[in-house]
């Protein structure tokens, strides 16, 4: 130890120092501000109807650890197969990353995971111990499984009711098989029916499936869907096809062989599905569609897909009236335009343009003009309880058990991943009435984001439930820590080969991909140690503990002066105010 | 092994020789070369280092303080405005006694704008406690690095190597760039006595009081002399292992055996300009003995009054100037022949600023004026356009 005061420039150091440790001098007196690691939520989940987990997901299958990943999607959603297939990836749409290069292929990811599962025959964890209770579930779409799914989770006996003969709904009988193949979503129905849950296929609600049945569970969903067409209202509508049940006879192999030009009136999904489908089948669809192109309320990427394969889509048309012609039909439609004072509407509303009428002659006409809601679900009074459902009252039968209703019956979207949260929701809010609660307190307890979006990892009190409920904005990371990559491709089949065969026309990416991909996540408000904050403390004030266990501040030294906070890319730690 | 080099590779080379374990980078014109080849070198794992780009020449010079304070040998490089922005950081560096190497490209300092050769921006940052040396080719630049570390690390104190824009930081010149085996045993890894140690945590470079300043200041004026007391020792190891010598001062004479009547003073790339002109002048039957002064910062007062107290006439080629003075290596050169009794005559020229050529005319026009006039009051132009 040095002396401590000098009498001689002989007895001093070179440079001024102390004469020795400082370790006494705990800094963090200093302190007003005070540095502490939090997570938050990231827009992808947010903006995903079922709150998938997705930074901590890519985190995990950016590590190579897959059927973790795929285990903490299904934690949400047990239909990561299917929608990493059919899903219109909201999540993409909130990635902070489509603010910096591309946003991450999310969707592409998922569906990696879920057919590595399915080829590595991954199973789903244990159930708990069964409750006693038993729920009907009408309905064996997407809402239906799901809410089979988490009503089993949570313990409770669940009889799958459905008209077809296997589970699925609109997956199994709608969405064609080039998009959904019959073998991936039976694999992952069965890894939900797998449980306490037993499915009662050709039973039809107000057919074959009396109220007085469904009164003797102790908690009922209805999710039946919308399968009616919506009718043309024009002359001539017997001579037109129903798209959807003619998609329907497709998917059970019992379409008869069609060719010649086809019309496809409408511009949704399932109009583009037909078109495709008739393609396939060896026709030549044209979709006729009354509005403009761009208010076609399809996928984009569906319409894409149709425009690649040479299907035209014919905007400003509107049947009017079909006609038996003696080579076949004639289609007769008005040309239509934006009405006048009607431009500045979202979707204007249109009007004759007053030119002759255009005729097709086509072997056949087929509609899918939107659908109503399937009959049988009893009469009374529906009160909201999320975004995705709604709880029955039926007239005259207060003792009955607690209805709700859910799918495509009560949301607008009428999507997979919509229809998924519903189920969700009908599970938790129902357990949660098992259990004395209110079941739209229960599903807030579990909310991320600002929409209906509900984590069930989050209000079954797991590590979701410790993350602060903000949403980081891209304005609120710290981008240059990331670099630019661009985003992956999803490999598909050839057009020619698109045209001619049922077989799906995207492929999976390979594992390499997948985990250059995940990679590209910024995992918004999520830790994942990359520490900069280590490497930025001035203080040497952030610890890592040797097992790997969370960093830590060292609260005898920081002296809270924010680098930490500033530095870390994904916003997962805050500066707070020095409690007094 | 020899080989064709820029001359701002060159000093990449040495760096990489030097075995320099953090490099810190921002760009400027005319050094850019220097960092980017050694960002070569870090990417392609020949140099293993750590390299940080960092926002501004101030953060670059403060990026080095700190990897030297922790024990590491640190290397950065700069030029004109890059190095006037690290003023402040200087004096620390030379405070903390560290013994960071700066490569340092000599380029004239706006306004108006000039990326040429003027030797301005570097003897502005006299009082920081750098050592400052000026080199005439490229071979220099390259050894003149290793003799650098190996000097700072020994005296513990910062060093600049410095040498002209475009004359030698562009210029490919053929040079012999040493073994790394010989250059371990010249350099051998830095041995700090203090460093921030996380084991052992100090407090570094706190408040020292009007009681205790002075000696510190002391520490550094000592430090630059015993630079000088040991430089030529270290400088006939590195001859021994490399065959090539720099003194400090360096006569080179016109004809052996006698004293021309003129000495002629140049730093910096245009001494190879005046080793030519002065073969061609003697044809003529004009002699001149040629001084290439090598250090400025220890400035080599005895050596320098040794080599030129003899001379009847002595000129001094500044590329620089010191407004409302002169030429700077003319002001330490008067202010070290001041004490002699009999003084020579001093002929202080200022010429080749922002890059103007200094060519074999020019010398011979400086030589001839010194040969006539008589001393002037104050500087000389050359080559101005009056």
């Amino acid at each position: 130890m040095s002396p401590l005061t000098f009498k001689s420039v002989r007895e001093m150091p070179m440079l001024s120092r102390s004469a020795d440790t400082m370790a006494w001098n705990h800094t963090g007196s200093w302190r007003f501000l005070r540095p502490r690691y939090q997570d938050k939520d990231a827009p992808c989940s947010a903006a995903c109807p079922t709150a998938e987990d997705i930074p901590l997901v890519e985190l995990l299958a950016s590590q190579g650890c897959f059927a973790e990943a795929w285990q903490r999607i299904r934690e949400e959603n047990p239909l990561p197969a299917v929608c990493g297939r059919v899903c219109f990836h909201p999540c993409e749409g909130g990635c902070n990353r489509g603010e910096y290069d591309d946003p991450v292929a999310i969707n592409s990811l998922e569906r990696h995971l879920a057919d590595q599962a399915r080829r590595q025959q991954l199973t789903a964890g244990a159930a708990p111990p069964p409750s006693g209770k038993r729920v009907a579930v009408v309905g064996a779409g997407p809402a239906g499984l799901s809410a089979a799914w988490f009503l089993g989770r949570l313990g409770h006996r669940v009889e799958l009711y459905d008209a077809h003969e296997e589970p699925g709904g609109l997956l199994r009988y709608g969405i064609p098989s080039y998009r959904l193949p019959a073998e991936v979503l039976a694999w992952e129905a069965g890894l939900i029916l797998e449980g306490d849950a037993t499915f009662h296929p050709g039973r039809t609600l107000g057919k074959n499936l009396s109220w007085d049945e469904l009164s003797s569970h102790d908690a009922v969903f209805l999710a039946v869907g919308a399968w009616r067409s919506n009718p043309l209202g024009i002359e001539g509508e017997d001579l037109a096809a129903d798209g959807l049940a003619f998609l329907e006879a497709v998917r059970d192999e019992r379409a008869s062989a069609i060719s010649g030009k086809v019309a496809v009136i409408g511009g949704g999904n399932t109009a583009v599905d037909l078109a495709r489908t008739l393609l396939r089948l060896g026709a030549e669809p044209t979709i006729y569609y009354r509005r403009r192109l761009e208010d076609l309320p399809a996928l984009p990427d569906e319409i894409k897909e149709a425009t690649e394969e040479g299907i035209p889509i014919r905007p400003l048309l509107a049947p009017h009236r079909i006609e038996q012609g003696e080579d076949g039909l004639r289609l007769v439609l008005t040309p239509m335009q934006v009405a006048k004072d009607a431009s500045l509407q979202a979707r204007p509303t249109i009007a004759p343009t007053g030119a002759p009428d255009e005729e097709v002659t086509v072997t056949a006409v087929f509609t899918a003009i939107g659908f109503q809601n399937s009959p049988g679900l009893p009469a009374g009074s529906a009160q909201a309880v999320s975004p995705y459902l709604q709880r029955l009252l039926p007239a005259g039968a207060a003792e009955g058990p607690p209805v709700f209703v859910g799918g495509d019956l009560v949301n607008e979207e009428r999507t997979v991943v919509t229809a998924i949260a519903s189920g969700k929701a009908a599970a938790v809010a129902i357990a949660a009435l098992f259990a004395g609660e209110e079941p739209a307190a229960k599903l807030e307890a579990g909310r991320v984001g600002t929409g209906g979006t509900v984590s069930f990892n989050r209000l079954s009190g797991g590590d979701r439930s410790a993350r602060e409920p903000h949403v980081v904005g891209f304005d609120e990371l710290n981008p240059i820590y990331f670099r630019y990559q661009g985003r992956t491709r999803r490999p598909g089949l050839t057009l020619k080969e698109r045209r001619t065969t049922f077989d799906e026309v995207h492929m999976r990416i390979s594992g390499a991909l997948a985990m250059s991909e995940a990679e590209r996540c910024f995992r918004c408000g999520m830790c994942d140690q990359c520490d900069n904050c280590y490497l930025f403390c001035p203080d040497m004030s952030v610890l890592r503990p040797a097992d790997g266990e969370s960093r830590r501040i060292d609260f005898d030294y920081c002296k809270g002066c924010g680098v930490c906070v500033v530095e870390c890319p994904r916003n997962a730690m805050v500066l707070e105010e020095e409690p007094r | 092994m020899r080989q064709v080099l820029e001359g701002s590779h060159a000093v990449s080379e040495a760096v990489s020789l030097a075995r320099v374990k953090v490099v810190s980078a921002y760009p400027i014109t005319p050094q850019t070369h220097i960092v980017e080849r050694l960002a070569d070198l870090v990417a392609e794992g020949s140099l293993d280092a750590r390299y940080l780009r960092v926002e501004s020449e101030h953060s670059a010079m403060a990026a080095v303080i700190g990897a030297a304070s922790a024990g590491v040998r640190s290397f950065t490089a700069s030029s004109s405005h890059g190095l006037a922005l690290m003023h402040e950081m200087l004096h620390w560096a030379a405070g903390a006694r560290l013994p960071l190497v700066l490569a340092e490209v000599n380029r004239a300092m706006g306004a108006p704008w000039n990326i040429w050769a003027d030797q301005t921006d570097s003897l502005a940052q006299r009082d920081t406690g750098w050592m400052q040396f000026y080199c005439e080719d490229v071979q220099e630049v390259l050894d003149s690095i290793i003799l650098a570390y190996r000097l700072a690390e020994t005296v513990s104190l910062p060093a600049m190597v410095v040498f002209d824009a475009f004359f030698l930081s562009h210029t490919y010149e053929p040079v012999d760039v040493p073994e790394q085996e010989a250059v371990d045993r010249f350099l051998p890894p830095w041995q700090p006595s203090e460093f921030l140690d996380p084991e052992n945590p100090r407090a570094y470079g706190q408040m020292a009081s009007p009681e205790y300043y002075m000696e510190f200041r002391y520490q550094i004026q000592q430090a630059m002399e015993e630079a000088l007391r040991l430089y030529p020792a270290i400088d006939a190891e590195f001859q021994s292992l490399f065959g090539r010598s720099y003194p400090l001062v360096e006569t080179i004479p016109a004809a052996t055996g006698e004293r021309a009547p003129i000495a002629l003073v140049t730093t910096g790339s245009m001494t190879g300009t005046a080793r030519v002109a002065q073969a061609e002048l003697l044809e003529q039957g004009i002699a001149f003995d040629l001084v290439k002064v090598r250090a400025f910062r220890p400035f080599p007062q005895q050596e320098i009054r040794r080599v030129l107290g003899d001379y009847a006439k002595v000129a001094v080629i500044d590329r620089n100037i010191s407004f409302g003075s002169g030429g700077i290596f003319a002001q330490e050169i008067r202010s070290a022949l001041a004490p002699l009794d009999r003084r020579p005559a001093l002929y202080p020229f200022v010429a080749g600023l922002g890059g103007r050529d200094v060519t074999q005319a020019s010398i011979a026009a400086i030589v001839a004026r010194a040969g006539q006039d008589a001393p002037p009051e104050d500087l000389l132009w050359e080559g101005l356009k009056i």
